[in-house]
């Protein structure tokens, strides 16, 4: 695919995130002080379908529209997922953000997201300077 | 347009994996899209189509809120002020700090929300089931910190 096909498709996700109300800080805190439970309810849906569509793609031999293989590989276990998943999930706690839905705010006019989306650039640069040292895989996807 | 109940919007997000892998070939993630943005002073690699996905996101936020008839510039969290009872600056520290984490997090831990929580627990990967547990421990850790801390200071 070209480049301007990954851009439509991304929008195509940016426009279900906020649809989704994934986009909206008061629902992520909500979600946290569990006094909203809308985004539970869309993450395990999507979670099933996801899962639904995937097998449905095993078995019909894993390719793409034009026959090309599909990479399905699953990330391998490492113990980096367990300290990056806390501190991912503290800075998602801070902020009521993810990579994804800063970046469709944005589009959405709000303008608060730049600091986010700022940090997470920062914080990804500083982890890619340090990873080596560090010993922790420099994972490739997501 | 209304946003969407959580059962479509999640079967909707959920059907979007699949359906994104069929025609590209590839499952999709937006935390390496960041790291594919910072490794633009070199030459583009087989990894470059994840920074124009991300490019795609604002695009579809901005559909979103035309969609529903919304379309006012906001720059104040107001989720962030009303919970966390911070002002201005604040809102901001919490931000950014927190947008630091997120981006250092991802990418140590490989993946964020959604090539994580999505795309890898529909996998079956126990990474991705991990990373997850990860996320919502330290998700409700930051949350219930700063709630005692905004009725420390009350």
């Amino acid at each position: 695919m070209k480049p301007l096909a990954f851009i439509a498709s991304g929008a195509v996700f940016g426009f279900l995130l906020s649809m989704a109300r994934a986009t909206d800080a008061a629902a992520i805190v909500g979600m946290f002080r569990l006094t909203d439970l809308h985004l539970f309810g869309v993450i395990g849906s999507a979670i099933a379908t996801a899962a639904l569509g995937i097998a449905l793609l095993k078995r019909s031999g894993a390719r793409t529209a034009s026959g090309e293989a599909i990479a399905l590989a699953p990330k391998p276990y490492h113990r980096a997922v367990v300290v990056g998943g806390v501190i991912f999930g503290l800075g998602w706690g801070l902020s009521a953000t993810c990579p994804g839905t800063a970046l469709a705010q944005l589009g959405e006019g709000k303008l608060y997201a730049l600091p986010t989306i700022g940090g997470i650039l920062l914080g990804t640069w500083i982890q890619q300077r340090l990873a080596p040292r560090a010993a922790v895989a420099p994972a490739r996807s997501c | 347009m209304q946003n969407w109940p959580f059962w479509i919007a999640g079967m909707a997000l959920g059907a979007f994996v699949p359906l994104f892998a069929w025609t590209s070939g590839k499952l999709l993630g937006i935390s390496s899209g960041y790291a594919e943005a910072c490794a633009l002073h070199k030459p583009a690699g087989s990894e470059r189509w994840k920074l124009w996905f991300a490019l795609g996101l604002p695009l579809g936020g901005l559909a979103a809120t035309l969609a529903r008839g919304e379309g006012e510039v906001a720059s104040t969290s107001a989720a962030l002020v009303e919970h966390f009872h911070v002002g201005n600056a604040g809102q901001y520290l919490l931000l950014a700090l927190g947008g630091l984490l997120v981006g250092y997090g991802s990418r140590t831990a490989g993946g964020c929300t959604s090539g994580h929580s999505i795309v890898g627990i529909a996998l079956g990967a126990k990474s991705s089931l991990v990373a997850t547990i990860g996320f919502m421990l330290g998700g409700f850790a930051a949350t219930w910190l700063l709630i005692a801390l905004a009725g420390a200071r009350a």
